[in-house]
């Protein structure tokens, strides 16, 4: 059974669409980086911030209007996904929804508990609470479009991007009547988060950071990514993990190993996309694709936009399909020298074949393989 | 197509730490609701839940163990059962759902950060409180390191994962898979259900005239999916199968169901198609039964279009509501009843609903002759599940 990309769309900080953010990044341009201004105890973190005018236009729809960030994302990238698939609206019924989220709606959540912690239970906002629950967005979503049927929230760590593609193909896989599934990753992003992050030295309090480099942490990104995946299109997933989990960060090289070896063919893939992020999974990534793919090309955005998260495996899969199409990887930014096969300018590649891997902070590393039909 | 089979199940509820205490407990129709202990609930109009005695739980051995929440102590523990009953077998891959995961952990860092002290522990609260950290820790309890997706579908998740293992199961994907779920209490999500005026501070009384609101509960439960190939070929014990599944999505508002009950309807009108069965065929409705106003008056409705006359109960009025681990938890139950041939009560129920066509189950738990059960989960987002669960 075989399943295609038939649509793909995304909101990013670089910009409003998909286009516009792939435009962006071969130019090798870099999200704006804004300080977080709600933090505790004088620690300052860094984030890339979607601009509220990329999302107004679902800011109208009255049932969004008191929604947060993440749904306001989610929403945009989906739809946009859709009308890239050439299916309307209306025609969205017969379809399914799958969200990827790691850490959901932190804004609402921190807003709800702060004033349950600071003014006391009875007095915490019945407004906030029901946009903590993690699969707000995509029940928004589903909303929007009428969608009566199947509509799942995946969690997990940032390689639950590509997990949500494996679910997506069960999906397909046990309804034949099911004629596609729009796939949407989606993260938002506060200094609540980046803090945590930090006590385990995953993200850093710098306003950039290097991948195959210094290992110093990530920046978090606000990012929504979908696709649309359904039984024909030009693009195929033509092997997809549901992941594999490590219990130390140590593991994580050999889980990423296992994965790849698994979703491995004849030849190796035209081009790599990876999830380095500045943090213990770009030493993983760098083991396994210098002992396994040799010289192939390797591209990493995180650097260009920050590290979203839940959204970043969808973002990493919806390049993907770019570069195939294209046959052109853009230039890592802040790219250090401990790996060599990272690309350091525009570079065009020459095959049918792109492999998307992810590492997850905690901890499943997972990948999946695209090919375009010749 | 693979006839999909129950060979092993693990459960952990306030009405008990395994399979047996748990069955005791819906033959007595024990009332496990007792005053919260886990957090400061002085401020709520709420002030009970049902509860897993921390005593219940294994007893950590390893400074691993010793780290962990209680969110994964309770999947450990029921998948410990699970593996009692289904002749250790490693599952091919994991389905599992929860609503809030470990949001203890997570509440325990904000205030730590509001207070402006006690930061040591700061690190292992951000490595505990993320919603796939459960799971994780049962694989490596078990030394599992297979596939796993975690649903969160708010409180109809535990549905959505034992439905989703079962399609994959019956379509031949896999031949084995554990699904399940769990969620423990949480300040924060006791808080929120209490600002929305969904919690009670009475008695929950679910399908009764004067319900006010629902209880929240807690708990975990597991059950092992296997193929009829595979579980002939390990000559194991077959406790139960899943015969249908169906899902709807009522698009209505974020928490509040559509009043006309047609998605709780089509839920189980799909899950009946899913299974080739007329809706005369069901034997016992375990019924989301949140006990709230709208809840309970929406699955009602839909109850009595589709199948008037059923015995109904809805065991949330023993134990409260667990959120995204009510579906498996009510999985098992159902799978209980079928075994073991009851109709778990529904406590705490006086007065019926006039105009609904159904007979609740109230109070006493009835023995009767039950080879299919439907069990129903709704969440927030109008998200509507069905499970009908048969004896093998």
């Amino acid at each position: 059974m075989s399943f295609f990309v038939r649509g793909i769309g995304a909101v990013t900080p670089l910009a409003a669409n998909v286009e516009q953010t792939w435009a962006e990044l071969l130019a090798g341009a870099e999200a704006t980086r804004q300080a977080f201004a709600n933090g505790f105890g004088g620690r300052i973190y860094h984030c890339a911030r979607v601009p509220q005018k990329f999302t107004a236009g679902v800011a109208r729809e009255s049932r969004l209007r008191r929604s947060g960030t993440i749904s306001l994302l989610g929403v945009t990238a989906g739809l946009a996904a859709l009308e890239n698939a050439g299916i309307s609206r209306d025609q969205a019924r017969g379809g399914a929804i799958v969200f990827a989220i790691s850490c959901g709606g932190v804004e609402y959540t921190r807003r709800f508990y702060h004033e349950v912690v600071t003014e006391g239970a009875n007095n915490a906002s019945p407004l906030l609470f029901p946009e903590t629950v993690y699969n707000a967005p995509a029940s928004h979503l589903a909303s929007l479009l009428k969608i009566d049927n199947r509509d799942y929230t995946l969690v997990g760590d940032s390689s639950v991007g590509i997990s949500a593609v494996h679910f997506a193909t069960q999906l397909l896989a046990t309804d034949p009547e099911l004629e596609f599934c729009i796939v949407v990753g989606v993260e938002e992003t506060d200094w609540v988060l980046a803090d945590a992050f930090a006590t385990w030295r995953m993200v850093t309090n710098q306003s950039s950071f290097e991948i195959f480099g210094s290992m110093r942490g990530t920046i978090l990104a606000e990012t929504a990514a979908a696709l649309v995946l359904g039984r024909s299109g030009r693009i195929q997933v033509a092997r997809v993990s549901g992941g594999i989990p490590f219990f130390r960060q140590r593991d994580a090289s050999s889980a990423l190993r296992d994965v790849v070896t698994q979703l491995r063919r004849d030849k190796p893939p035209a081009a790599i996309l990876c999830s380095a992020n500045g943090t213990f999974a770009d030493r993983a990534e760098e083991i396994v694709f210098r002992e396994t793919f040799g010289s192939v090309s390797v591209y990493g955005h995180k650097p260009a936009i920050g590290d979203s998260l839940g959204a970043s495996g969808v973002l990493n899969i919806v390049l993907a399909t770019l570069t195939l199409e294209q046959q052109i990887l853009p230039p890592t930014l802040h790219s250090g020298g401990r790996l060599e096969s990272v690309t350091r300018e525009k570079t065009k590649i020459d095959g049918t074949e792109v492999l998307v891997t992810s590492v997850g902070f905690n901890h499943q590393a997972n990948a999946a393989l695209l090919a375009i039909n010749s | 197509m693979q006839r999909v089979l129950i060979t092993g199940f693990g459960i952990v509820s306030p009405l008990g730490r395994d399979g047996a205490e748990n069955l005791k407990s819906l033959w007595n129709g024990s009332d496990c609701i007792s005053p919260v202990n886990v957090f400061d609930v002085s401020k709520s109009r709420c002030r009970t839940a049902g509860q897993v005695q921390n005593t219940w739980l294994a007893k950590p051995k390893t400074r691993r163990q010793r780290r962990l929440d209680r969110s994964s102590l309770m999947m450990i523990q029921a998948v410990r059962e699970m593996m009692r009953t289904s002749s250790q077998i490693k599952p091919e891959t994991l389905v599992v759902a929860t609503s809030s995961g470990a949001m203890s952990k997570g509440e325990q860092f904000y205030r730590s950060l509001v207070t402006g002290k006690n930061r040591a522990g700061a690190a292992r609260q951000v490595a505990n409180y993320l919603p796939q950290k459960p799971v994780l820790d049962v694989q490596e309890e078990f030394n599992w390191r297979v596939p796993a997706h975690i649903i969160s579908n708010a409180c109809a998740s535990g549905t959505n994962a034992v439905g989703h293992a079962f399609h994959l199961v019956r379509a031949e994907c896999h031949d084995v898979v554990l699904c399940g779920g769990y969620d423990p209490l949480s300040e924060m999500v006791f808080t929120g259900f209490d600002s929305l005026q969904a919690a009670t501070s009475e008695k929950i009384r679910p399908f009764d005239r004067d319900r006010s609101g629902l209880v929240l509960g807690e708990g975990a439960a597991v059950l092992l999916l296997e193929s009829e190939r595979s579980a002939v070929a390990r000559h194991v014990t077959v406790f139960g199968e899943i015969v249908g599944y169906g899902v709807s999505t009522d698009n209505y508002h974020p928490t509040q169901p559509h009043p006309s009950g047609i998605g709780p309807r089509l839920a189980m009108q799909r899950a009946l198609a899913d299974a080739g069965l007329d809706a005369g065929q069901i034997d016992y409705v375990n019924a989301h039964g949140t006990a709230t106003i709208f809840n309970d008056a929406t699955e009602g409705i839909a109850i009595s279009e589709l199948m008037p006359g059923a015995a109904v109960s809805s065991t949330k009025s023993m134990m409260g509501h667990a959120l995204g681990g009510a579906g498996a938890i009510e999985a098992v139950f159902s799978l209980l009843a079928i075994m073991h041939q009851l109709i778990p009560p529904n406590i705490n129920f006086r007065q019926p609903e006039p105009g609904w066509k159904f007979r609740v189950v109230g109070n006493k738990a009835e023995p009767a002759k039950i080879r299919r059960v439907i069990s129903n989960s709704f969440g927030f987002g109008g998200l509507n599940a069905s499970l009908i669960l048969q004896a093998a």
